[in-house]
């Protein structure tokens, strides 16, 4: 079973505007948020779900959570319908919402025994969570109004982590946590993995995802363009290739995989792209004193699916983008 | 309802609980205070015709005999402002307060759905209405015991009085958790019933005072806060009976609204 499964998931805004309104009326009409989303996540992995500010990602996570109604298709996460049993699904997972607001007059401790409570669950790992993300037992009894941005944030992991859920949806998770705090949850993310819990994990941090995930979706404006394991969507990127050399270059053009060749001053440029074998074999022997083969990043592959997006689009926020014309998903959409 | 949802909101408004209630004991206790003190002098004034009868009739209330002081002291502007700290306050902050602040996420992102959530709130506000009112009540009828005059009413009846009480601030209640329901921040929800709660005074004030503006007062709720009729031993049905439809009618858009909405990402 997947843990999370959405078939043709599509949500818009509003209505559609009147044919004859006043002039100083500016109907929004209906706005596109999400268009016909079909993914699949599978239990145990580390699912990451790419986009811009405006993207649809938070609209898909208010979706699974039944925050939102759809206005087609459908969704199952841990095998239960988003529509008909959102309460049943709210017990089984663990959320972290993006810019989390806490109960400020709450302490700390009181807060997290407070969504325990709520969610009917033991925290059974609350403990550990807070010893890693350094939250002390004289830190929780603060007031949470006391609380720095990223105390807030580590205190929002807790609370969705602490009952231990085989789901959990976290939406922009290392906001506002420093270096050392995001190393440590990342490692928390790879024992939740180890311990085959599913992590649905919305970013725009390319780096994070890059580190943590098993697959990536990738969404532009509302529309799925990618979905795809990162490890193969990086093996098919080009990768910078720098050589230096005290003689005459190696013959390199025709080379499988090769690309953008460019020779000055015994220094040549290369785009190399998937199986490295032909282009190693091509340069053995050559005189080369120097080579960087920078390695790919998901922050190409990203760039490349948004490189023909309207620039308006990757800035505004759902709330400006009418229907108009949709752009059919990409092909590498799968 | 919720259990932890029902404790941590009574838990939280405990304190102000305490001081609205302390506030409406002390002011259930000034009316039949002054009524004991200085009711005869009054009566005698209006009797002599220095002030104009109209002005001996405040919203259903008066100051020159009990039952009609301590209708005074209901309708008086404190004792809206303390009962409107939960009717309106509490109520508008529950649902349209939180989605501004962004905390609702936080609850509905729990195994609690919309309806249960509304209905822990709707207890809730009963209940501390409930304590307000009966805190009032008490406070009159210590006061009119300590002043010997507590004999002027049947406080058989006082239950009735409360009833009645919490009917009219309760569907006070009901109209702003329909509005906390219906929006994504609170000016919209605390002004559409504050104005609901300001338009609904105004017409029974002037009402009262003006004999040309009494056509008004059948369209405001106050109308129907009856507590010197019913301590006069001459309750209406109706007030009940329209009272507890806009308690019903309410309650039952906000059941269907609420859970049909979309709660999207706080702005």
């Amino acid at each position: 079973m997947d843990a999370i499964e959405t078939v043709g998931l599509t949500k818009y805004y509003g209505r559609k505007p009147p044919p004859i309104h006043p002039p100083f009326l500016h109907p929004a009409g209906i706005v596109r948020a999400l268009e016909d989303l079909t993914i699949s996540v599978r239990e145990g992995e580390i699912f990451g779900f790419l986009g811009p500010n405006g993207a649809g990602k938070s609209t898909m996570i208010r979706l699974l959570l039944g925050f939102i109604h759809p206005t087609g298709g459908k969704g199952r996460v841990l095998g239960l319908d988003i529509v008909r049993d959102s309460v049943a699904i709210r017990s089984r997972i663990g959320y972290l919402p993006g810019g989390i607001a806490l109960y400020d007059s709450m302490t700390g401790v009181s807060l997290l025994d407070y969504l325990a409570e709520l969610t009917g669950h033991a925290p059974v790992r609350r403990a550990e969570l807070c010893d890693r993300l350094e939250l002390s037992t004289r830190t929780l009894r603060r007031p949470v109004r006391d609380y720095s941005r990223g105390m807030r944030q580590k205190i929002g992991i807790v609370q969705a982590l602490q009952h231990d859920p085989p789901l959990a949806i976290l939406d922009e998770p290392t906001e506002g946590l420093d270096p050392l705090m995001q190393r440590a949850f990342y490692s928390m993310l790879d024992d939740l993995k180890a311990a085959g819990r599913t992590i649905f994990f919305s970013s725009h941090v390319l780096s994070e995802v890059e580190r943590v995930c098993d697959r990536v979706a990738i969404i532009r404006r509302g529309w799925l363009v990618a979905l795809e394991e990162v490890a193969k969507l990086l093996d098919r990127r080009k990768r910078n290739v720098e050589m230096r050399l005290s003689g005459p270059p190696p013959r390199l053009e025709g080379v499988p995989g090769v690309s953008g060749l460019a020779v000055a001053d015994g220094r040549v440029t290369l785009h190399l792209e998937g199986d490295m074998g032909p282009f190693l074999r091509a340069i053995q022997g050559a005189p080369i004193t120097d080579l960087t083969i920078e390695p790919a990043h998901l922050e190409e592959a990203f760039l490349e699916y948004y490189a023909d997006a309207d620039p308006g689009a990757t800035e505004d926020g759902e709330s400006s983008r009418p229907v108009v014309p949709s752009p059919p998903p990409a092909a590498a959409a799968r | 309802m919720n259990g932890p949802l029902l404790k941590r909101t009574w838990r939280s408004y405990a304190f102000r609980l305490a001081i609205v209630c302390l506030a409406l004991a002390g002011w259930g206790s000034v009316l039949p205070i002054v009524y004991s003190q200085f009711g005869a002098a009054f009566r005698d004034m209006i009797e002599s015709g220095i002030l104009p009868e109209a002005m001996t009739n405040f919203g259903g209330g008066d100051v020159f005999s009990l039952s009609g002081s301590i209708a005074l002291g209901f309708i008086h502007p404190i004792a809206i402002i303390l009962l409107s700290v939960f009717a309106v306050g509490f109520t508008t902050g529950a649902f349209a307060g939180e989605r501004q602040r962004g905390t609702l996420e936080i609850l509905l992102a729990r195994p609690i759905s919309r309806r249960r959530s509304y209905l822990t709130i709707l207890v809730s506000v009963f209940g501390f209405l409930g304590l307000a009112l009966a805190a009032y009540l008490v406070g009159s009828v210590v006061s009119a015991s300590l002043f010997d005059v507590v004999g002027e009413i049947d406080t058989t009846r006082l239950p009735l009085v409360w009833a009645n009480g919490l009917l009219m601030f309760g569907s006070i209640a009901t109209i702003a958790l329909a509005a906390s329901v219906s929006f994504d921040r609170l000016g919209p929800a605390l002004g559409i019933t504050l104005a609901i709660l300001l338009v609904a005074y105004f017409f029974e004030i002037l009402g009262t005072l003006w004999p040309d503006a009494a056509f008004l007062q059948p369209y405001s709720l106050f109308h129907y806060l009856q507590t010197r009729d019913i301590l006069n031993g001459q309750a209406d049905p109706f007030a009940f009976a329209l009272l507890g439809t806009i308690i019903v009618v309410t309650i039952v858009y906000a059941l269907i609204v609420f859970p049909r909405r979309d709660l999207a990402a706080p702005s």
